[in-house]
């Protein structure tokens, strides 16, 4: 529902389906399909990775298009979106690999036209463009996946890098998660109303508090330590938080966690629950989201909230790390 | 909608539910818990095509589960016609 207001109406729907093209026409050409013919040509990957990852990786059924013309166009902009950000995800992860696209060659006098990759037009009436459009973008967002997945198989990036490069070009991050915790330390009033309210208290920070379903706040005490999993799928306030840990998706935590927690705990994290504290486990099912308020560090109390949130993790916010007091 | 639980209501988790949230944890089927929060109706429409009933958190002890002795639990947040009644 809040969706319908976060958007004026669409009108101009020739002038939406006009800018998705260009924009996809520009990305598939200069950026994602650029950066795979670099890899070819320099040998990162070979044309059977690509051939391989392709088959290995799991392809959803197309779901039935939106009745809704606006709805469409909307959800053809948003995979536009997911597409352009995956390409950059991906792209941009081996940074030993700049890629000159061609006005960049142009610019250093490099450039030949031969080299230019053709441009796709999408023509027809409005319904059929934007059917177009649609599978252009599904078969772009193929192509991407199969270089990530080669990628990774040929040990040329890491989940980890990925992920962090996804957090860092999306714009979210631990950080918000890192302010909102450094808060609550700091003002117990806030606290409350975190804990009481999730997305409501965030807005405080002037973080977008996002829409995924409610955040829950599991809050760690001296008699209590939390830690989140989502044991069906990797449910997680992505929306506030960015990703969570890259071993968060990984089947042997999703399934020993919930086994003997305090053993993984140990196992996994290195990290040592004394005997007077009971761990929980979340399980998020999706509509509630979970993040972990961990203690307060001692030693800190002359601390600024600033310098708190740099103390506070990533994997504190899951509930994987204790935070102890660093210089500042 | 209204809430069938309050928290500290003992309740068992069914096999199967027609039409259920089908993000329900398998190893929790069966199982008998105890409610500790109320979250009520969640509307989210970015996950689902309409509100699910009343979602409740439901406390299982980790023994109760198989796992080793202790006071340890998992929390699992599961919905309204995902429950019944348990002594």
């Amino acid at each position: 529902m809040s969706e319908e207001h976060a958007h004026p109406h669409i009108k101009d729907f020739e002038g939406h389906v006009d800018a998705v093209a260009s924009d996809l026409e520009y990305f598939r050409r200069k950026r994602i399909e650029a950066r795979v013919l670099h890899y070819l040509r320099r040998g990162v990957i070979t044309w059977t990775d690509l051939f391989r990852a392709h088959e290995a990786l799991d392809w959803p059924e197309p779901s039935p298009p939106q009745p809704d013309l606006e709805l469409r166009v909307r959800a053809l902009e948003d995979s536009l979106d997911a597409l352009i950000l995956a390409g950059a995800v991906a792209g941009t992860a081996l940074s030993t690999h700049t890629v000159a696209i061609d006005d960049t060659r142009r610019e250093r006098g490099d450039y030949h036209p031969e080299f230019r990759l053709a441009s796709r037009t999408y023509e027809g009436d409005l319904e059929s463009r934007i059917g177009l459009l649609e599978t252009a973008v599904a078969e772009t967002g193929h192509l991407v996946a199969a270089l990530t997945r080669a990628l990774l198989d040929r040990g040329e990036v890491t989940q980890e890098a990925l992920d962090e490069n996804r957090q860092r070009l999306s714009g979210l991050g631990y950080h918000n998660g890192a302010r909102i915790v450094a808060r609550a330390w700091v003002d117990s009033e806030f606290k409350r109303r975190l804990i009481e309210t999730g997305r409501e208290a965030v807005r405080e920070l002037d973080i977008p508090p996002g829409r995924l379903g409610k955040l829950g706040v599991a809050e760690n005490t001296d008699d209590t330590h939390n830690i989140v999993v989502c044991t069906l799928c990797s449910c997680y306030p992505h929306d506030l938080l960015g990703n969570p840990p890259w071993w968060y998706r990984t089947d042997e935590y999703k399934t020993r966690i919930v086994e003997d927690p305090r053993s993984t705990i140990r196992d996994m994290f290195g990290l040592e629950i004394g005997a007077e504290r009971k761990v929980v486990v979340h399980d998020s099912t999706s509509d509630v989201r979970w993040m972990v308020l961990p203690r307060r560090p001692e030693g800190t109390e002359g601390m600024t909230e600033n310098q708190l949130a740099e103390l506070v993790t990533a994997e504190s916010l899951v509930g994987s790390e204790e935070l102890k007091a660093r210089r500042p | 909608m209204t809430e069938r639980f309050a928290p500290g209501d003992r309740v068992r988790v069914l096999t199967t539910v027609d039409g259920g949230n089908p993000r329900t944890p398998y190893y929790l089927r069966g199982q008998v818990g105890v409610v500790a929060e109320l979250h009520g109706v969640i509307v989210n429409p970015l996950d689902h095509h309409f509100p699910y009933p009343p979602l409740y958190s439901v406390a299982f002890r980790v023994e109760e589960l198989a796992g080793p002795p202790g006071p340890d639990l998992v929390i699992a947040d599961l919905h309204d016609e995902w429950l019944e009644p348990a002594r």
